[in-house]
């Protein structure tokens, strides 16, 4: 058995359910946790394969080891490494805790209250209004242990959004010489971009809106290159590969009329970012990859997670009505209907809300860039999460 | 037990060591499909209140206390008054209503049970379906048909509900007390 480090740190305990969602969410805010404020973190993630795909050095036959001053710990039932409990304990995403873990909980709660960690569940970025009323509550337990809901989101009275403090000095000075987005390309193996060239990331869900939008840049008038990991996205593009997904590699070109279509590398989270700052548009799914794309100042289109009853799309309103805020109305209305169509799969209505937005035009790009300075709302997730738990 | 999202005004949970009355409920969805459920809470021992999130699936411990039918009476402020079938009467704090309190209105006839504690009536639970008529409403602004488009509306006792776009004023709707939600037209 190996124990823990230190009685002052924090765990976070992380079930992967989509790949890299949930756990490139919780990775950032570990690395962030432990870089910026100095503490010690243990994160817990059920699944190390798939967290190696965003963290390539790590590896998933390790039950122990830390990078970025972050302690990784695989989670298994039982737990092959002891539990201590430090100062706060985070349960991302309502995973559910280890019974030895709640055990514990409910140990220390009997020898002396103050000796419980603070119990949060990080809950999912929502733009809706009701997250300002359910944040920060807490949630009383029969057993009289207390957690509290942590909602991130867009508003001062809400948890904030994930976002390093160097991040935006840094996509500016990337951004400020043209020659890194060409250099980063050619590092990841895709060729014969030119810097007139449009650039389009696209990491979103099955639709066959993207396939849409394929068949129309195809018929574009200057050169579009899509670039797309192997994944859900491409499940949707069968009909313009040249062979089996599982047979496509990275860096493979695939050429339609005026469209490539380039297979991506994965990439650590600092790449990921590095490649959305560099792409014109960004097509984006889910949560820490839609974030990211608001961070890096570029147009996006958002794929989110579908929920039952389409309850997603009245979570899709409530950010782009956030979004849209300070746009010009035209601007605004049609890039709420590139967006609900790209979502709701209709092929024709996003093809022509494309061609009406130009995604790459100047009043929508420096909205882009204004967005993030607006959203962060003075301060970012970690810097309102360590204050909250200061306060509790 | 119950799963919070099966909580609904009225109930009494038993949390932290003490009994509390639930007065009003708010279920949303978080992310993947997840229900979070928001409970104003009354505490029975101490008379004060809280506001507390639980996820849907979360078992919570309800206190089955003693319960009677009886009819609304009268409102004497702060106080709903119901009597049962023996005519004996019981005050009920408004506060202690909630959400329910909006679907009282005089002369109503539908069986509502109201909750003991300690002797003491301290809460009142509505049938899961009432009707109630339109008062008022703006007329369908796109001549919806399809009942997915809501639009608010007022309700005999002053409360609103969001209907669907082609309910109008002097219709009799039907309305789930649990969720708030309109149901269907009658």
């Amino acid at each position: 058995m190996i124990k823990t480090p230190c009685s002052n740190h924090w765990d976070i305990f992380c079930t992967v359910v989509d790949n890299y969602g949930d756990i490139g969410v919780t990775w950032r805010l570990a690395k962030q946790l432990a870089h910026e404020y100095q503490i010690p973190v243990n994160l817990w993630v059920d699944d190390l394969n798939s967290f190696s795909h965003i963290l390539p050095s790590l590896d998933p036959l390790l039950a122990s080891q830390s990078f970025n001053g972050v302690n990784i710990l695989h989670w298994r039932t039982p737990l092959v490494i002891e539990f201590v409990a430090g100062e706060v304990l985070i349960e991302a995403f309502a995973c559910e805790l280890p019974a030895t873990v709640k055990n514990q909980l409910l140990h220390l709660q009997q020898l002396d209250p103050k000796l419980v960690p603070i119990w949060l569940n990080l809950e999912y970025l929502s733009a809706e209004d009701w997250v300002e009323g359910c944040h920060g509550l807490p949630s009383l337990q029969a057993d009289r242990l207390k957690k509290f809901f942590y909602f991130p989101g867009f508003t001062a009275k809400t948890g904030g959004l994930i976002c390093e403090q160097n991040l935006f000095t840094e996509r500016d000075a990337w951004q400020a010489d043209p020659s890194n987005k060409l250099q980063l390309f050619n590092t990841l193996g895709l060729t014969g971009i030119e810097s007139q060239d449009t650039v389009v990331s696209i990491f979103s869900y099955e639709t066959e809106a993207l396939s849409a939008l394929c068949e129309l840049w195809q018929q574009s008038e200057q050169k579009i290159h899509a670039l797309i990991p192997k994944g859900r996205s491409l499940n949707s593009l069968i009909h313009l590969l040249p062979c089996d997904i599982d047979n496509l590699v990275a860096g493979q070109q695939i050429n339609h009329g005026n469209l490539t279509l380039h297979i991506l590398p994965m990439t650590d989270q600092q790449g990921f970012d590095r490649l959305l700052w560099s792409c014109d548009v960004n097509i984006v799914r889910g949560e820490d990859s839609f974030l990211r794309a608001q961070w890096a100042a570029k147009p996006f289109i958002w794929h989110i997670y579908p929920q039952e009853d389409d309850y997603h799309l009245v979570k899709l309103e409530a950010f782009i009505q956030l979004y849209c805020d300070n746009l010009p109305p035209e601007i605004a209305q049609t890039w709420t209907k590139l967006n609900l169509a790209f979502n709701q799969g209709l092929q024709s209505a996003v093809k022509t809300h494309w061609q009406n937005l130009n995604p790459v035009d100047l009043p929508l790009l420096q909205h882009a860039k204004q967005w993030p300075i607006d959203a962060i709302n003075a301060a970012d997730l970690a810097t309102r999460l360590v204050q909250f738990v200061k306060k509790s | 037990m119950k799963t919070a999202h099966e909580i609904r005004p009225g109930n009494v949970i038993m949390l932290d060591g003490s009994p509390w009355v639930v007065q009003k409920t708010e279920t949303t969805r978080s992310g993947r499909n997840a229900a979070i459920v928001k409970l104003k809470l009354k505490n029975l021992l101490l008379n004060s209140g809280t506001e507390t999130t639980f996820k849907g699936e979360d078992k919570l411990e309800d206190i089955v206390l003693d319960r009677l039918d009886c009819t609304y009476s009268y409102f004497a402020d702060p106080m709903f008054v119901f009597m049962d079938a023996e005519y004996n009467q019981y005050d009920v704090e408004a506060e202690n209503l909630g959400d329910a309190a909006a679907y009282i209105v005089d002369g109503m006839e539908e069986t509502c049970q109201v909750t003991f504690y300690d002797g003491k009536a301290i809460s009142v639970e509505m049938p899961t379906t009432i009707v109630r008529e339109v008062i008022y409403t703006e007329p369908s602004a796109r001549g919806d048909t399809s009942g997915k488009v809501m639009k608010p509306a007022t309700i005999t006792g002053g409360g609103t509900v969001s209907v669907a776009d082609f309910v109008k004023v002097g219709d009799k709707i039907e309305i789930d007390t649990r969720t708030g939600e309109f149901k269907k037209r009658v």
